[in-house]
């Protein structure tokens, strides 16, 4: 699917009933071929990823700017360093990994969580990898866990990323993708073969760290028939005084039969623009299962795409957004049917709290070739205070009679009886308000790892603390 | 008559523009102003081309007006209303034209008005149809529409509730049935403005999808800057339910007659809501739909 | 007296599970038979088969009405033929009015298009002998209808047909005692004026108490365990399935 990008003027009022055509606002890269190409040299680059470089660059000078959604012109793309000169060469150990990087780490409970539960964990400080280590028994599998950089030039799987790497977000998506594919470092490639089932989850983490640094990370994950993974991406950013921004890219190949659970906890700092990109492509009667979490970040654009693009295959999302103070949080998933007897299922809820905007944007396409088809979103929304603002932008677009699609919705607040019953239990107010926000977010809590789930819940408490003047 | 190009049925927050729902470019006539009087009564109308009708309904006044589309050309027209505090307005339209229709209605409701729409679409090679509804305090909006497209018929309706009065109700109930190559967006927008407290506002869309290569285009928006609102908005699109089929099956309707009773199902509704048989024998004389022996 | 429905080694699968195991039963014309069991035993996939619901499939045996084979019959088929089922769960049909929807109905079971006049007399007739309300004939089909009125327009439904063969998938579930008197009476009055058969699906003693019983067939795990008279329903209400059900017995 190709998303193309009108002409139109971003600060437009959301009510205005007239249109008025203005000329785009175009961001101005300030990003030169000199600066792409220092980029390729420092990472040595295979000639096919020079060239893609370049033109990725030449296509998002040329791309406006999105037409819709939240304002992004506090976004200055000049004022933010795209790459970050690598700090440390690739570790597999872990006591070689210098020590103030290393620090941040252990304070985020990294190598812990690896030793206990993990099968391999990458995290990437600022664009580098910095550590990398996949379990043996997960290597001895056929599982490759590795950073995209070293994959490139790996003659076993070279050949392999040239023929998925940006083939699902072309960097003509739109105008972060096609910056992404100019300027894209580190990140992770999983390659899980035939019928290979892992039964702990890969996780990886990131974090920006540099004020004003930029994360164009990528993701590739290609599952081949019949094979299952649990893939945990955990994002965090420390606040800065400039605006950042994170455009990754995460491409999933299904294959046929296969399973990929993708789970996300996204907390980047308040302060950071997250532009992100998702897309999976599931073949036949393969699977693909999201899971999110959007708590951080000044500006989201986030909708995970699902292509269904084999016979009976299916997709299923699950995510919870939380906007405070300062946040315009835009997110939601898409879902195209483009075979037959392929079924979606959406499961969202959204939460608005001092004065934070909380958009849910969907899209459900349902193509002509897909006779038999299912689609079910339901999507919940919840207000914690008159200053905040809630809106809900699903979108059908139906093209064939057999099929049955079905959409619910619904926008409120706590109940007073709720806070009464609790309260009169002997909670105190503020404590009874965030049981039942933990209870509204329940969808995801309980899709999560538990680790991940306690970290869920701690968030919503922080952003509960103090929630009644 | 002055012609200029327009870009009609904007979607009030765009969203992603490859779906192409955040409006489209239309030329749009100037009008001239009609005004409509039904004091305390029906006034039956039919549209004529060009004319912005005016319906002001004075305070704790009832009227009902009917606006009948039948012209064989394309056809340009807008109706405002004003429904002062207390007052009890019912716009019926029929729109019962194979030609083109560019059309919209806006209504401003005073405190405790009650503005009862009644849409009914039967076809049309190209109708562009708006709604803009202004809700004051203890307002109550209800919008009952169902269409029937079939062949080449399309339909582009947008329709927009801003509820800025505290305790203001709206309900929006749309059906309808798409066969051959129609094509149909629905927009609804319910918008709840800051200070609308103790507002609500539901919004419904079922669309049936008979055979052929029909698209239909769903986007139900609710906008909210108010905490103590409730809002809900639900859409079903798709074949008939199986359920349904078997049990009027079971009492023996083949088939086929089975769809086309579901089909006839969505429009009868609204038919019925009109309330007035002059315009019911109307509608059902241009459908065939007779009783022959009432 | 002649055979009017037989059911012959049948078993049924719903979602790759088979839920009947070759049941084998028959229903003379004007009899009336029980069916009973726990829930899940297979009554309602049995009362829904011989319908030919979609839902389930025949994976083998064969339902022959009036001596003709109607396994792979469509339920349109079926009901003009005669037979009708009372669901226990009415499907809600928005936009189509219970009166306008019965005379649609009857027209295919009679094949021919009753006068509007006529029509509209038997209906009121009959609602009233249902303790009706006459609005209910003008409402969108079981929509907005309590769990009694529901039940009520089934066997209003079953007045105006008057099929052969009357399947009532336990209809006196979850009604008051008075509403229950109100179906028995339907359901006499259709023994009276018709005189079809009538198999009654059902856990309740109250419903059959004024019926003359002909045949109880008690069904377990999707097979007849057990086969007596009428008398045999009554014993089960008051002693319970587990002496019946056990199959080594």
């Amino acid at each position: 699917m190709k998303e193309k990008t009108q002409i139109g003027d971003i600060d437009r009022s959301l009510y205005d009933f007239r249109y008025e055509e203005n000329e785009g606002d175009f961001l101005d890269s300030g990003i030169t071929p000199e600066i792409i190409s220092e980029i390729s040299d420092e990472k040595n680059d295979p000639d096919w990823m020079r060239e893609f470089r370049q033109k990725s660059l030449s296509i998002y000078n040329r791309t406006p700017m999105v037409s819709w959604g939240p304002d992004i012109s506090g976004l200055d793309v000049d004022r933010i360093v795209t790459y970050i000169r690598q700090k440390s060469r690739m570790n597999t150990d872990w006591e070689s990994v210098p020590e103030d990087i290393r620090q941040t780490f252990e304070k985020l409970g990294i190598p812990q969580a690896e030793r206990e539960s993990l099968a391999g964990v990458g995290a990437q400080y600022d664009s580098e990898l910095v550590y990398h280590n996949v379990r043996r028994e997960v290597a001895e599998s056929g599982v490759v866990y590795t950073d995209l950089e070293s994959a490139m030039h790996d003659p076993k799987y070279a050949e392999l990323i040239r023929s998925h790497f940006m083939k699902l977000v072309p960097p003509t998506d739109h105008k972060f993708a096609a910056l992404h594919g100019a300027v894209w470092s580190g990140g992770s490639f999983v390659y899980v073969p035939k019928n290979v089932h892992l039964d702990i989850p890969l996780q990886s983490y990131f974090r920006l760290n540099a004020k004003g640094a930029g994360q164009f990370e990528h993701t590739l994950i290609i599952l081949e028939e019949g094979s299952y993974l649990h893939f945990i991406e955990g994002c965090s950013a420390p606040k800065y005084y400039e605006a950042g921004l994170h455009a990754g890219c995460v491409e999933l190949y299904v294959g046929k039969g296969a399973t990929l659970r993708y789970s996300t906890i996204e907390n980047w700092s308040k302060n950071m623009y997250n532009l992100n990109t998702k897309r999976a492509l599931v073949q036949e009667n393969g699977r693909i299962e999201w899971v999110s979490g959007s708590f951080g970040s000044h500006v989201s654009y986030l909708y995970p795409m699902s292509i269904l693009n084999g016979h009976g295959a299916s997709a299923e999302f699950t995510g919870i957004t939380f906007a405070g103070e300062g946040q315009n949080l835009d997110t939601g998933a898409k879902m195209i049917h483009n075979a037959p007897e392929t079924s979606s299922y959406m499961n969202t809820k959204s939460i608005s709290k001092s004065g934070g905007i909380s958009t849910f944007r969907s899209a459900v396409v349902v193509n002509e070739n897909a006779a038999g088809s299912k689609s079910s979103v339901n999507c919940e929304s919840l207000m914690l205070d008159g200053i905040s603002r809630s809106d809900t932008v699903p979108a059908m677009d139906i093209k064939t009679d057999k099929c049955d699609v079905g959409h619910e919705a619904r926008i409120g607040r706590i109940s007073d009886e709720a806070i009464f019953y609790l309260t009169s239990r002997g909670l105190s107010e503020e404590d009874a308000r965030a049981m039942i926000v933990r209870g509204f977010a329940d969808n995801v809590s309980k899709e999560l790892p538990l680790e991940y789930a306690m970290e869920m819940n701690n968030l919503i408490g922080l952003e509960m603390h103090g929630s009644i003047g | 008559m002055q012609m200029e190009k327009t870009m009609l049925n904007i979607l009030p927050v765009p969203t992603f523009s490859w779906l192409g729902v955040n409006g489209s470019e239309h030329t749009v006539k100037q009008y001239e102003t009609a005004y409509i009087s039904a004091d305390d009564g029906i006034a039956r109308l039919d549209v004529q081309e060009g004319s912005s009708y005016k319906l002001s309904v004075a305070e704790n006044q009832r009227s009902t007006v009917i606006l009948y589309n039948n012209s064989d050309s394309s056809t340009s027209f807008e109706v405002n209303v004003s429904a002062a505090d207390g007052s009890d307005v019912k716009l019926v339209e029929v729109f019962d034209s194979k030609a083109e229709t560019v059309t919209k209605v806006r209504a401003e409701l005073g405190t405790r008005a009650r503005f009862s729409l009644v849409q009914l679409y039967l076809g049309g090679s190209g109708t562009v149809s708006e709604i803009a509804v202004e809700q004051g305090a203890r307002s109550e909006f209800t919008a009952d529409i169902a269409y029937e497209l079939r062949g080449k018929d399309r339909l582009d309706l947008n329709l927009l509730t801003e509820q800025s009065g505290r305790k203001s109700t709206s309900r929006i109930d749309v059906r309808g049935v798409l066969s051959g190559e129609a094509f149909k967006i629905f927009k609804g927008t319910i918008d709840f403005k800051s200070g609308a407290s103790g507002a609500k506002g539901e919004e419904r869309e079922d669309v049936l999808m008979l055979g052929g290569s029909a698209v239909n285009k769903t986007v139900p928006l609710i906008l909210c800057a108010e905490e103590d609102v409730e809002g809900s908005h639900g859409a079903s699109i798709g074949r008939v339910d199986e359920k349904q089929v078997f049990y009027m099956r079971s009492r023996g309707i083949p088939e086929d007659k089975i769809l086309a009773l579901l089909a006839q199902s969505r429009t009868d509704r609204v038919i019925r809501l009109i309330g007035d048989s002059v315009t019911e024998q109307r509608i059902k004389a241009s459908l065939g739909r007779g009783e022959e022996d009432e | 007296m002649s055979e009017l429905l037989r059911i012959a080694g049948l078993s049924v699968s719903a979602e790759d599970k088979e839920l009947l195991h070759g049941v084998s039963l028959s229903i003379g014309e004007g009899e009336t038979h029980v069916i009973m069991g726990h829930n899940g035993a297979g009554k309602s996939t049995l009362g829904c088969t011989v319908m030919g619901s979609p839902e389930y499939t025949v994976t083998g045996g064969k339902i022959y009405f009036d001596g003709e084979d109607i396994t792979e019959l469509s339920a349109d088929k079926r009901a003009r033929l005669g037979i009708f089922l009372s669901f226990q769960n009415p499907v809600e049909i928005p936009g189509i009015t219970l009166s306008e929807f019965l005379r649609n109905a009857l027209e295919q079971v009679t094949g021919t298009r009753i006068k509007l006049w006529d029509f509209k007399k038997k209906l009121a007739a009959a609602m009233e002998l249902l303790d009706m309300d006459s609005a209910y004939a003008e409402r969108e089909l079981n929509v907005g209808f309590s769990g009694g009125e529901k039940k009520k327009a089934e066997i209003l439904q079953l007045l105006m047909l008057r099929p052969r063969l009357a399947i009532l998938d336990e209809t006196d579930s979850g009604l008051d005692v008075d509403a229950v008197k109100t179906v028995s009476k339907g359901i006499e009055e259709y023994r009276k004026s018709v005189g079809g058969s009538l198999m009654i699906i059902t856990h309740n003693a109250r419903l059959l108490e004024n019926l003359s019983l002909d045949r109880t067939h008690i069904l377990s795990e999707g097979q007849v365990v057990k086969e007596g008279d009428g008398a045999l329903a009554f014993e089960v209400l008051e002693n319970g399935f587990e002496a019946y059900v056990r199959k080594d017995s």
